[in-house]
Parts: C-alpha cells; structure tokens; sequence
C-alpha cells in the first residue's frame, strides 16, 4: 500500500481528498501546513506528496526545497487553486502541477502514473 | 594752427598736412612778419628823407594797425613755416612752395574723402573735387551755403553739425546716402572739425565727408542677420523653420532671391532629401507677389510674423524640389557636392558648367544659381539653393559671404529644432509607455483581484463539488435525492467553468518560440551587463562565426539563461578575470560555450549545481541554474559544465537549430 503525505490547510478539503484517496486504497497522512509536513516527514518518508501552495506558516513553495533537500527521490504533486505558478519556475521542482477542481480524476491518475514504478510499501 | 585734438585722432597725418597747406596757402600768401618788416625799414628810411611829421605819424598809425590787422588774421602757423624759414629767403623757395601747393592741390583733389572749409556765416570758402562728384554738382561750391550744398532742413538747423562746431560743440557724425556723379549709391558721414586760431577762437570749420558705404552695409548685414537670427532662434518647429529661412533668403528686405530651395541631410537614409522652395512659378506670379507684399508690408519684421505658416507650398518648384532626393556619395549632384565640400557654389553658366547634371539643369532652369551648405559643428546638415530667375539680377560673391553667414545661423537654428522635435517625439514616447505601464497595472491589478476572489471561491466550491460526487456515489431509496445531487454538481461545474476563464485571463499565455539570431541575444544580453563587468575588472570577449543560422527560441528565456550563467562567472571571479563567450555551428546544433577564469567548482559542487535549491552561496536560492536547465530542456538542447577546481569553469549550451 501506498503511503501519501497530504498538505492541505482548508480541513474541508483535507477531509474530502482524504476520504477519496482511501477509497482509491492508498494509506494517507495530513498536515496542515509545510512546517508540519516537515515534521510528519521526518516521521516516516512517504511515497508521494500532494502540496497545496497557499498555506499559513511556511507555504508550498519552502516545503518543496525542504523536502527535496532531504529526499529527491520522492514524487511532488502541486494541488492548488492558482493557475498562474503552472508557468513558474517553483512548479518545475515538482513533478506535477494540477488546478483544484471538484473533479478529483485528474489527481488520482496523477497519482497512480508517478507510482506506477515506484515499489509498493510493504 | 591749433587743431582740435579729438578731431586729429579720426584724421590720417596725411590728410591733415595736405589741408593744413591749403588753407595757409589759400589765405595768407606772405608771411605777416615780412610785410610788417617791409614797411618799418621803408618807414625809417624815410625818415631819414621826409620831414613832414604828420605824414609820418599817419604811415606809423598805418604800420601798426596793420601790424595789428596781420596779427588778428595770423593763424598761429609758424609751426608748418618753421622748417622753411630758411629757404624761404631764396627764390628756390617760390618755386618749391608752387610745386607743393600744387602737389597738395592735386592730394586734395584725388583724396577719397570730401572736404570742404566753412566761415562763420556757414559759406563754403574752400572745398576739394571730391566733394564735388560726390555731391554732383555741376559747379563749385566755394561761395556758397553749405545747406544749399548739402541740402540740410531750414527748420533743423539746430542741429547743424558746423554751427555746433562754431559754438564749441563736438563734430556730428551725420550718415546720409547719396548718388555721385558716376550714379553709384554711396553712404557718407559727415564730420565737422573747428579750426581755432592762436587765441582759441574757432576761426573755421572743415567739414569732411568720409565714404562708410562698406561699413555701413557691412552693418546693414549685421544688423540683419541677427534680426534673421533671433527670428530663428525663436522658432522650434522644424517646418515653420525652414519656411522661415527661405522667407529670410526670397524677401527683398533681406536677401531679395527671387527663388530658394532648400535640402536636408537624412543621416539614417543616407540621402540629401529636398524638403522645401519658396519663390513663384512664372514671371506674372513673380510680379503680382511682389506688388502685393511691397504694398502690405513695410519692414521685414512685418513679412517674417506675417508668414502663413500653415500655408500649404504646393507650386511647382516645392514638389519638384521634395521630389529631389540624392545619395550623399553622389558628388556628381552639385547640390551634394556643396553639401560635402562645405563651401558655396555660384553657378554662373549652369548650361556650360560640367558641375552640373543633366537631371539639376534642367529642374532648375535658370543660368545662374548659388548653392550654400548649412554647416553646424563642421557638418553639413543641409543645402540652399537659390537664384534670380525673373529679375536676372546678378548674384555678387559679397551677397553670397553675407548668405553663407545666414546659412550657419540657420542651420544652428535648424539643428535646435531638430534637437527640439527629437526631445518631443522622446517626451511623447515616454508618456505613452507610461500611459501603457499604468494601464498594465491597472489590469494587473484587476487581474490579481480576479486571481484571489478566483482562488478564494474555489477552495469550498472543490469540498461542495467533492463531496457531492462522493455522495451521488451512493445508492438512494429516493431518486429526488439523485437528481438533486446532480442538480448541486451541475451548478459547482458551471461556476468553475467561470472560475476557469477569470484565471485564464488573468494568466499571461505561455511564451511561442520564434526564429531568433542567437548571437544577436547574446550581445544584447552582454551589453546590458558591460558595466556590471567593468566595474568588477571583468575582460569581456564574445567570438563567434559569421552568418549563423537562426534557432526557434524565446528570447527573454534565453536571455534569462545567459544572464544566470554570466552572473554566476563573474560571481566566481571575485578579483576579475577573463569571460569568453564562442558560439560555434556543431552538427546540428548551436554550441554556446561560456568560459571563465574564476574559481571553479569541486566534484561534489559539479554532481548538483543543476538541482533546485542546491547553492554554494550565502545570499543565493539555489533555482538559478535548475531554471537554466528547464529552459534549454524546453528548447530540446542541452547544458553541460566542465570545470576545474582553482582554475574556471565552461557552462556548455547545445540548441538544435531544427
């Protein structure tokens, strides 16, 4: 199985795409923003991360060179609202960028194409 | 003879001698001494033979009131006697003194200066043949009242320059034009200098005449041209400027051309480009404008603010001189030939002049013409051209000295203007821009509002929509609930269609890549960071082959490439050193090597400098070079790096050129 860091601030959101990715099997971890992602990272490293950008406390944006300083092995997803970063040099860090829609498809087919190679966690 | 000293200093010695001699000789032909000596030796002499007392007493009383008369009409004149004293005792002495006097006669006579000599009752008692064919008369003067000769105002005799001589006043300069007996046009001055006699008394006057025709024209010029030159230092619109100076060159108060054209240099094309003529097609035009402007206007002040500037030149020679166009490296045109020799042209048989082209004779149709360059700083900026087509008035070298004066002043004024309407077109660029900047804002603005309320509404409206699919997932006893579920889906899709087309306006479309000369980006690239090099002792060198193929590429991005790579050389050449950029054709590609003399870079450094977030630097992010590589990877090329710890570095980019 699978195991997914999820950061999102908006406890709503958190909770659907929580409720959502279990249901697509994976084993999922929350954080509410990038400094308590760091902390759930250094907990246990997960297979994939799912950044939201606009976050309180420490944004997106520092959480990737975070992340990727102490793992560049590890597949990024940007989820947000803006359109606009799609073009910026801080989404080239990261492995995908998708625009937060209602439809949650083109998440989940993100997800599974970048963990298609990866070993499954035992 | 006691000369006003005032006087003497306008005089030349010469002059002064030769007048000196005339009078004497003219007035007093003995020495009084001697008539006087005469008398007395005779008178006691008979003395000695008569005896009647009373006889004697009266030759006496004769004697010394003669004596006395001769004294009175004495000039004071031993100084000029002095000399001659000596030899006045032999007969020698007549002969020469009748030579001289003719001699001075003769000096008076030829002297180019008119002089005439006054009593006190203002009657001519002597005056030179000069005076005579200046004045044209037809008989001598001597006799007669000087106003009658001069033609002087009855009721202005106050300011009679002789009588305030005669009253101890100074000698008025009068200047007054004339024609002489040759019928030639003279201006005069008239001095008047007393003549005193020993005991102060100004016994006479003598006027002079002197000719100032070429002073005065020369400040008739003078004053004319800085009259033209405040006009046209005072006007900034280019083509009100030039119409103005061909006013200035057609208008008989001024230069009295009857036709001018006038070219300017156009630097950027290369060509001296006709740009106006003032002057009338045919003779009866010629006519009836002149009529009318001799009628309407009296100064040349009046001519020159009387310019209808918005007056459209449409006769025949202004379109065949804006039709004139010529290279600047054609000198067979006469018109270019002036313009690069920076001297005037009088063309004075255009028919037989081989200076000529057959296309200029004929254009301008006239025999003889002058042209003269308008030079400002060394430089011609432009040409005139002018003639006297109907008058057939010849065109005099002096006319074209006093032109070629003009010209520089109108050209100074000409480069001002251009100067003025530069600054404009500048001022008016710069406003636009600004205009466009506030108007980029202002959308900027908008569209970062747009963006917020965008992402602010997306956020709950993705949990409404998420929820309501993973709810309509479910099975429902009540197929209300369904159809309602799908009504809310509905709803949440069509508000982020909206969404979607706020935040795509919002959102500046993604750059195209279009042909570019990668060498031309390099060196604008380079050209913005010249100083930034010189300041850092930085010796910059860009090689590269001729003739490179063009890439598709976005410029800014290549550009923000370059400038990475660049900063990061001179970052790594703290005390300076060599940056060489070569740009050389491999295969298919473009290879843009970027050498530096710097520090280098370790093994380990090499292994991540193209990671993001990896810097060696305290100040840096560390996405510089990640950036660099995303760019070139969207190109289809590649970066490379080759670096030697101590001793530089060469960051290497491949860009296909297909």
């Amino acid at each position: 199985m699978f195991n997914i860091l999820l950061v999102e601030d908006d406890n709503n959101q958190r909770l659907l795409y929580e409720q959502e990715l279990r249901i697509e099997g994976y084993k999922i971890m929350t954080a509410i923003d990038g400094r308590d992602a760091l902390e759930k990272f250094q907990e246990q490293v997960p297979d994939l991360v799912i950044l939201d950008i606009n976050m309180p406390r420490m944004d997106g944006i520092e959480a990737i060179g975070r992340i990727l300083s102490k793992n560049k092995q590890i597949p990024i997803i940007i989820n947000t609202a803006y359109s606009s970063y799609k073009n910026s040099f801080m989404s080239w860090a990261a492995d995908a960028y998708i625009v937060k829609s209602s439809d949650l498809s083109e998440l989940k087919n993100k997800i599974r194409e970048l963990l298609i190679n990866r070993p499954k966690d035992t | 003879m006691l000369w006003d000293k005032k006087c003497i200093r306008c005089y030349e010695t010469h002059q002064i001698r030769a007048a000196e001699y005339t009078m004497v000789n003219e007035i007093l032909p003995l020495n009084s001494d001697e008539i006087i000596n005469k008398l007395r030796s005779i008178l006691i002499e008979s003395k000695r033979t008569v005896h009647d007392e009373d006889l004697l007493k009266k030759v006496d009383t004769l004697c010394l009131s003669l004596e006395n008369e001769l004294k009175k009409r004495d000039f004071g004149n031993r100084e000029v006697f002095k000399g001659t004293e000596t030899g006045r005792k032999s007969e020698k002495f007549w002969d020469h003194n009748m030579r001289d006097r003719r001699k001075n006669d003769n000096i008076m006579d030829v002297i180019e200066a008119g002089l005439c000599l006054l009593d006190k009752d203002l009657k001519i008692i002597w005056a030179n043949k000069t005076l005579s064919d200046w004045l044209d008369l037809k008989e001598s003067p001597v006799g007669f009242s000087c106003k009658d000769i001069f033609h002087c105002n009855e009721s202005n005799i106050e300011n009679c320059e002789a009588l305030k001589v005669f009253k101890g006043g100074e000698g008025r300069v009068l200047q007054t034009w004339i024609t002489s007996k040759r019928g030639k046009r003279i201006c005069v001055q008239r001095i008047a200098i007393p003549i005193t006699s020993r005991n102060g008394d100004i016994e006479n006057v003598l006027v002079h005449l002197e000719d100032v025709t070429i002073s005065e024209n020369s400040l008739h010029w003078l004053l004319l041209l800085q009259q033209l030159g405040e006009k046209m230092q005072g006007t900034l619109h280019l083509e009100k400027l030039l119409q103005l100076i061909l006013t200035c060159v057609t208008t008989g108060h001024a230069f009295g051309f009857n036709r001018a054209m006038l070219f300017l240099v156009n630097k950027e094309e290369k060509v001296l480009q006709g740009k106006l003529a003032v002057g009338p097609s045919t003779p009866e035009e010629a006519n009836r404008i002149w009529n009318e402007i001799s009628s309407r206007y009296g100064t040349l002040e009046e001519i020159l603010d009387a310019i209808d500037y918005g007056h459209n030149f449409d006769n025949t020679l202004s379109s065949l001189t804006k039709e004139m166009k010529f290279s600047l490296t054609d000198t067979s045109e006469i018109v270019v030939a002036c313009a690069s020799e920076k001297n005037s042209i009088i063309v004075f048989d255009a028919a037989n002049d081989p200076r000529l082209t057959e296309y200029f004779r004929n254009a301008l149709g006239v025999n003889e013409f002058v042209c003269v360059p308008l030079i400002v700083k060394n430089e011609s900026l432009g040409v005139i051209v002018a003639d006297n087509i109907y008058t057939r008035a010849p065109i005099t070298e002096d006319l074209v000295n006093v032109l070629s004066m003009f010209a520089n002043q109108a050209a100074l004024a000409i480069e001002n203007a251009e100067t003025y309407k530069k600054l404009k077109n500048k001022v008016k660029q710069l406003t636009k821009t600004q205009e466009l900047l506030v108007r980029s804002e202002k959308f900027a603005a908008i569209g970062s509002m747009a963006s917020y309320i965008a992402h602010e509404i997306r956020n709950p409206l993705v949990t409404i929509g998420g929820f309501t699919r993973s709810l309509s997932r479910f099975h429902f006893e009540d197929p209300k609930i369904k159809t309602n579920l799908d009504i809310i889906l509905a709803e949440v899709m069509r508000l982020e269609k909206i969404l979607n087309n706020i935040t795509n306006y919002s959102k500046p479309s993604p750059p195209e890549k279009v042909a570019s000369q990668i060498c031309e980006i390099v060196k604008n690239t380079c050209s913005l960071m010249e100083n930034y090099f010189k300041e850092r002792n930085i010796n910059f060198c860009l090689e590269h082959i001729r003739d490179l193929p063009p890439i598709m590429a976005v410029s800014s991005q290549i550009t923000q490439v370059l400038f990475n790579i660049l900063m990061n050389a001179v970052e790594a050449m703290p005390h300076g050193g060599d940056l060489t950029i070569k740009i050389a054709l491999v295969e298919e590609s473009l290879k843009i090597d970027i050498v530096d003399t710097g520090t280098g870079m370790t093994k380990e450094e090499l292994q991540n400098i193209f990671d993001p977030f990896y810097t060696t630097k305290t100040d840096g992010t560390g996405v510089g070079l990640a950036i660099c590589r995303k760019i070139i990877e969207e190109h289809r090329g590649k970066i490379c790096v080759k670096s030697e710890y101590g001793k530089g570095t060469t960051m290497s980019l491949l860009l296909p050129i297909h």
